[in-house]
């Protein structure tokens, strides 16, 4: 029986929604699954509305579309207020509190990461709280590896950048 | 072989690499400026040119100068670029030229929305130009990997036909990641059905015979016969003429070197079609992938259900509509294009539905809903304006 995972990643530009879809893909490719991520976004670079639609299997992926995610890291509450309409029991919805406030009427399972102030506290730059999202979120995944994780991390991310993410990863995994 | 998880836009840069491509022309538009990105980067490390146009009209006469000028040509855009074709685009059908465009469709009319997906372009791809009097070849992927396939395949086929071939993608293929595997020897490439014709030159100094004749090299200045960029009508040596009677074998050369030769341009992936359907949806493009899915889950359900994708779009392939069914068509549009192109084609005592939708793909849950009317002789009324009427 194929397995399909479903994951939702959404934001605003410049928070990494695109760039931890793509480690976490490319981790899968590793793994030696399917992996497809669809993107949309608005005109703008940074600021404008982004979606990650990224489905892992372990056979070919027709239809690329989430639909009933099994993940959604919500980055935004607009992007929360958008999305959380996809989500079923048994979804795990990653978010910040300071940023997303849970619905109480939605019967998904919600995961509460502070990662903009640890990534401030631990790494001194908010910057990194994607990659820490990325590390929670892929703690749960059993079928990607932390050493296919690590080697596409960097792979994706310049190597000047590669120690604080990967404390950063490490910081997200062990939560 | 190399596995990578990347773009579709990257998979369209390696496919025009592989096949010979040695000069990129375009003008930076979203979806597809990546491919204007990476070709910046890829060509000049295997000896080929990169030009940035003031916009894509250069883009396209620049191509089309590169390929008479001797070197396999591309450029890429999305639907605001791609209407600036019109004239570059005749000229390259009229003189022969082999070039491949790329058109990620993006939501329409006119800038429309940049990062979503649309098909809006199905019909202005088959008439890009004025005066008619041609016939040209689209292709459609679905995928990042059949992104590249389909890039190597239109530069082989614009080499065997003379014309340029267009990859109508759209946004979800070209912005969208995916698994990819680039073959890295030849006996790779063959090996995943890939075909490659080098550039070679017209012998002279006769210009096109008045035939469907394919395979003839196309003229390159400089070589054997100076005769090949002028936009009139061409005699048999390729001079410029008003003669009718030269029109007419021009424009049937044109026309039938394309259309006596479907078995080289053919191409469709259909589910269930041989299990007695009596509903079929029709999808080109990403949508289809979603078909796919909602074919086989209404199988699940024990609905008789198939499903046809075409792969070639132009020549439109009437043959694959031969089955007297009720056809549904599924787009990103909200007016119907290619509904209007199956109702012509398909079998008498057919019916023939549409369900569109622009700026995102539809769900499984949503055909299934669709089918499920469908079957039960319902109309495929949505809420308020969101109607089939097409």
């Amino acid at each position: 029986m194929a397995e399909r995972i479903e994951i939702l990643i959404s934001g605003f530009g410049g928070q990494g929604v695109v760039r931890i879809g793509q480690i976490l893909g490319q981790a899968a490719v590793y793994e030696g699954l399917f992996t497809t991520m669809l993107i949309s976004h608005g005109t703008e670079t940074r600021g404008g509305y982004v979606r990650s639609q990224l489905v892992i299997s372990d056979e070919f992926i027709d239809s690329p579309v989430v639909e009933r995610p099994d993940y959604f890291c919500a980055f935004s509450a607009i992007a929360y207020g958008m999305f959380k309409v996809l989500c079923t029991p048994q979804s795990l919805i990653l978010h910040n509190p300071d940023l997303v406030t849970p619905d109480s009427a939605l019967s998904a399972r919600h995961w509460a990461i502070r990662a903009e102030s640890l990534a401030e506290r631990e790494l001194g730059n908010a910057v990194f709280a994607n990659v820490i999202f990325l590390g929670a979120l892929s703690s749960k995944l059993k079928s990607i590896s932390s050493e296919n994780l690590v080697r596409a991390l960097q792979d994706r991310l310049p190597p000047r950048y590669h120690e604080q993410n990967l404390r950063a990863l490490e910081l997200g995994r062990s939560l | 072989m190399k596995r990578t998880f990347d773009t579709g836009n990257a998979a369209i840069t390696e496919g025009a690499i592989l096949a010979g491509c040695r000069l990129f022309s375009g003008y930076p538009i979203t979806p597809a400026t990546e491919i204007a990105e990476n070709m910046s980067r890829r060509l000049p490390q295997v000896g080929g040119f990169y030009l940035q146009a003031e916009d894509e009209n250069a883009a396209l006469h620049i191509c089309n100068g590169g390929s008479i000028g001797g070197l396999k040509a591309m450029t890429a855009t999305s639907g605001p670029g791609f209407i600036l074709f019109a004239d570059p685009f005749g000229w390259a059908v009229s003189s022969e030229i082999p070039v491949v465009i790329v058109n990620s469709q993006r939501v329409g009319p006119v800038s429309g929305i940049t990062g979503a997906p649309g098909q809006g372009e199905f019909y202005f791809s088959r008439y890009l130009t004025h005066g008619g009097n041609y016939e040209t070849i689209v292709l459609a992927p679905n995928s990042v990997q059949e992104a590249f396939c389909l890039t190597v395949r239109a530069f082989y086929l614009a080499e065997r036909f003379r014309t340029p071939v267009t990859v109508l993608a759209d946004q979800m293929v070209t912005d969208g990641w995916e698994t990819l595997i680039i073959p890295e020897t030849d006996e790779e490439f063959r090996g995943m059905g890939l075909e490659s014709v080098p550039r070679r030159i017209h012998p002279g100094p006769e210009f096109y015979p008045a035939s469907d004749a394919i395979d003839i090299p196309p003229v390159v200045l400089g070589h054997n016969t100076g005769a090949a960029c002028s936009d009139w009508t061409p005699t048999d040596r390729g001079h410029d003429t008003e003669d009718v009677t030269w029109q007419h074998k021009h424009a049937w050369r044109l026309i039938h070197k394309i259309r006596n030769h479907r078995e080289l341009i053919d191409e469709s992936e259909t589910w269930f079609l041989e299990d007695d359907p009596e509903i079929i949806l029709v999808a080109y493009g990403t949508p289809s992938r979603v078909v796919q899915s909602a074919v086989r889950a209404a199988r699940k359900e024990g609905l008789k259900v198939g499903g046809i994708r075409p792969i070639s779009l132009w020549p439109f392939q009437d043959a694959l509509f031969s089955r007297k069914a009720s056809y549904l068509t599924v787009e990103l549009n909200w007016d119907g294009q290619l509904v209007r192109e199956v109702q012509r084609a398909a079998a008498p005592g057919s019916s023939v539905h549409f369900w569109g939708r622009c700026g995102e793909l539809p769900s499984v849950r949503e055909l299934l809903a669709a089918v499920r009317r469908l079957k039960e002789g319902k109309a495929l009324e949505r809420d308020g304006w969101r109607t089939e009427a097409w």
